[in-house]
């Protein structure tokens, strides 16, 4: 009897509860539809016009902004910087950390604009303590800077944002780690199993599903890694660390062209939708077919 | 009862989210005519020093409140373009003359002629007042401006017997003597000429110098059309000579190099000589007062010496036409006062030898303050091409141009540039992608 009483209850409540419910959602709603819907609709209708900052007026110009795009022969360099420049960086972040987890958690709370600056300045040609290094080991020239070579100012982007983004993964697999039942360690051991089978078939199982959600979000947020890239080489030398977001940002404060920006930012959207659906898909099925 | 409270508080609250960025115009509108709001992008302590000392004591005087909000040079573009589009302008812009001519395109600025004939038109030098011309009028008040010089050393030039170079043939040959082995260890210590080519600002900076020595320009200086597709194996020349100079008496590194890297060069004695607008000078003094007095400068030479044009630019004061006619009055009494001479000539001596005042009368009081007593052959020489040669600043060799704004805001020239002197491609195609781009930006603006 008291049951059916809390279950009439219940049904009483419902329909007050959803409106609650509705009405607290609502914010949020509201949120992300003035701050993500509509400016992501907005910035797809204006990759189809030839939009300007400094004119007010525009046309619509069907498919000229991705016709544009796709003969510009440095979208292709630039997209193979992008990958060079996402991929080395989310591989290279993959393994966890553990000791001296407060000294490596400082690079995750120093500026970006701080660490451009002393990477520039340690790796100045002149003064640079690295490039001294270099210099003296005959890696590169007398008075020549890391930053001012092709690849290798690729590489110093990608160590320093390596050692930049490093302590978030770092906590998420420390808290993961944490999370571990003990009892599970204890009965693999009783069962002979070692520290490496213990690791591949306890751990590493366990860390399936934050390494997803990790090499996603490392993947989304590298690919449109601003900061680092523009003050660190602002694109240099000779375009070869300019990525998509620069291009980016080169169409739409350099040359005004925010229509020509659209269409760009909705490739490296649709790119990495893409790529993630993929990466997850791909994931997800390996895992059931074991 | 309760619920209803619930309900009307998140109510107010959804409405305060939605309505917020409206509710904030509507208040920034009474804040504005009660204050000035001036955007300088001087943010060199000591320039920027000497604006707020001089705003905070015309307000004064003026019995209005001001407000200096100082923007870096790099952001400048990014800034304007978003308060463009956003309607949000400054009262008063203090910016050089590229964002002079950005906000004029963007018709968004008073012509000021009625406020420079109030100073004293006959005061200024014309050739100030005619880069801010466009339509016949004046768009800016020219404050200072700055030409680019080959800065030197002299006592190096004395102890290897080196003569002022009168043509481009004999600069590379100064330039070849001054690369320098100071310890014997087959290591160049001592760089002749460093051709900095950082892509941002730097590059084109350089390269125009050398355009503009060799009588390449963007634009027909008479007619304003646009000269550079049909120079196009002169602009190959020049793009030769330059990286030749770049791999025979450049340290390797200044493919990168920005304004700070190559002064501090010269300052520390690393490399000879340096294209610079004067700013090795205020830097000498604070770093390494000992090398101030072995500096001098001379005008890069033409390619075969005689020497068409020479880069430059300023800096101006822009007023926005939004307002009351009573508020564009204020601003623009607010402008006539920074323009005594003592002001003019405070201003620029923020800056020594980098800052040129734009009044005759203030150049006289420039010429006199200790800071710059060492260097007055360099300022009779400056001051002589600002009046009789002709100097321009990329883009705008016909007046006012937004592709100067165009050019300073993008990094092709310094993408091309640095290609050709990393050996990955050649001058000519660097040459045929810059026009390429250039037209592409005529294409933007018109």
């Amino acid at each position: 009897m008291g049951n059916l009483r809390l279950i009439r209850q219940d049904r009483r409540f419902r329909p007050q509860q959803q409106t609650l419910g509705i009405i607290f959602i609502i914010p949020m709603v509201a949120f992300l539809l003035v701050f993500v819907v509509y400016p992501v609709l907005y910035n797809i209708f204006l990759s189809f016009t030839n939009a300007r900052l400094i004119k007010k007026d525009y046309s619509f110009i069907n498919f000229d902004n991705y016709k544009k795009i796709f003969t510009d022969l440095r979208f292709l360099t630039y997209v193979k910087n992008t990958v060079v420049w996402t991929v080395a960086s989310v591989i290279n972040r993959k393994s966890s950390g553990t000791g001296l987890r407060s000294f490596l958690l400082i690079p995750y709370v120093v500026p970006a604009v701080a660490i451009a600056l002393v990477t520039k300045w340690v790796m100045n040609g002149d003064y640079g303590i690295i490039s001294y290094w270099f210099q003296t080991l005959g890696l590169i020239e007398h008075r020549q800077s890391p930053l001012a070579i092709p690849g290798s100012a690729m590489a110093v982007l990608v160590i320093v944002n390596v050692w930049r983004s490093y302590p978030f993964p770092m906590l998420i697999y420390w808290a993961t780690l944490k999370g571990i039942d003990k009892e599970l360690y204890e009965a693999a051991s009783v069962d002979g199993a070692g520290t490496i089978q213990s690791f591949l078939h306890i751990t590493l199982p366990h860390l399936r599903d934050t390494t997803i959600v990790l090499v996603v979000l490392r993947i989304v947020w590298t690919a449109t890694y601003f900061d680092l890239p523009w003050l660190i080489t602002g694109g240099g030398p000779a375009g070869s660390t300019t990525h998509l977001p620069i291009m980016i940002y080169q169409a739409s404060f350099g040359t005004f062209q925010t229509g020509y920006a659209s269409s760009l930012s909705v490739i490296l959207g649709l790119s990495l939708f893409l790529c993630v659906v993929f990466y997850v898909r791909k994931t997800i099925s390996n895992d059931s077919g074991r | 009862m309760k619920k209803a409270l619930v309900v009307l508080v998140l109510l107010m609250m959804m409405s305060t989210l939605v309505f917020a960025a409206g509710s904030k115009e509507t208040a920034a509108e009474p804040a504005a005519s009660k204050k000035i709001v001036i955007w300088t992008n001087l943010t060199a302590d000591a320039q920027a020093k000497v604006l707020r000392k001089q705003f905070t004591e015309v307000a004064a005087e003026m019995g209005v409140e001001v407000e200096m909000v100082t923007i870096s040079f790099n952001d400048m573009y990014t800034k304007l373009a978003t308060a463009v589009e956003s309607g949000n302008v400054p009262d008063i812009m203090h910016t050089n003359f590229a964002g002079t001519a950005y906000l004029y395109s963007q018709d968004i600025i008073l012509n000021m002629d009625d406020v420079i004939d109030k100073i004293g038109k006959d005061d200024f030098i014309s050739s100030y007042l005619h880069v801010l011309n466009a339509e016949g009028k004046t768009w800016g008040i020219p404050d200072w401006a700055l030409h680019t010089s080959v800065w030197y050393r002299k006592d190096l030039f004395q102890e290897k017997g080196i003569k002022i170079p009168t043509d481009w043939a004999e600069f590379k040959a100064a330039a070849q003597k001054l690369n320098i082995d100071e310890d014997g260890d087959g290591k160049i210590d001592v760089y002749g000429f460093p051709v900095p080519l950082n892509a941002v600002q730097v590059a084109p900076q350089t390269y125009y110098e050398f355009l503009y020595s060799a009588g390449v320009t963007t634009f027909d200086p008479k007619t304003g059309k646009y000269t550079f597709g049909s120079q196009k194996k002169k602009a190959v020349e020049v793009t030769d000579y330059l990286i030749d100079l770049y791999k025979t008496v450049s340290p390797p590194s200044s493919i990168e190099w920005s304004w700070n890297e190559y002064r501090n060069a010269l300052v520390e004695g690393t490399v000879a000589m340096t294209l610079d607008m004067g700013a090795v000078i205020g830097l000498a003094q604070n770093n390494n007062p000992e090398m101030v007095e072995k500096l001098g400068c001379f005008d890069l030479p033409g390619q075969f010496g005689n020497k068409p044009a020479s880069f430059g630019s300023g800096y101006a004061f822009v007023v926005s036409n939004s307002g009351s006619a009573t508020e564009i009055e204020t601003k623009k009494e607010f402008i006539h006062r920074l323009y005594t001479s003592e002001r003019a000539a405070e201003r620029a001596l923020s800056r020594p030898m980098f800052a040129f005042p734009s009044l005759y009368s203030a150049l006289e009081i420039y010429k006199q303050s200790p800071s710059v007593a060492l260097f007055q052959d360099q300022i009779a020489t400056i001051s002589d091409a600002f009046e009789n040669s002709n100097w321009y600043w990329y883009g705008m060799e016909h007046g006012l141009s937004q592709m100067s704004s165009q050019i300073e805001a993008t990094t092709f020239f310094g993408e091309a540039l640095q290609s050709v002197a990393l050996g990955m491609q050649t001058s000519v195609k660097a040459v045929d992608f810059i026009d390429q781009q250039l037209q592409e930006q005529i294409s933007i603006i018109e």
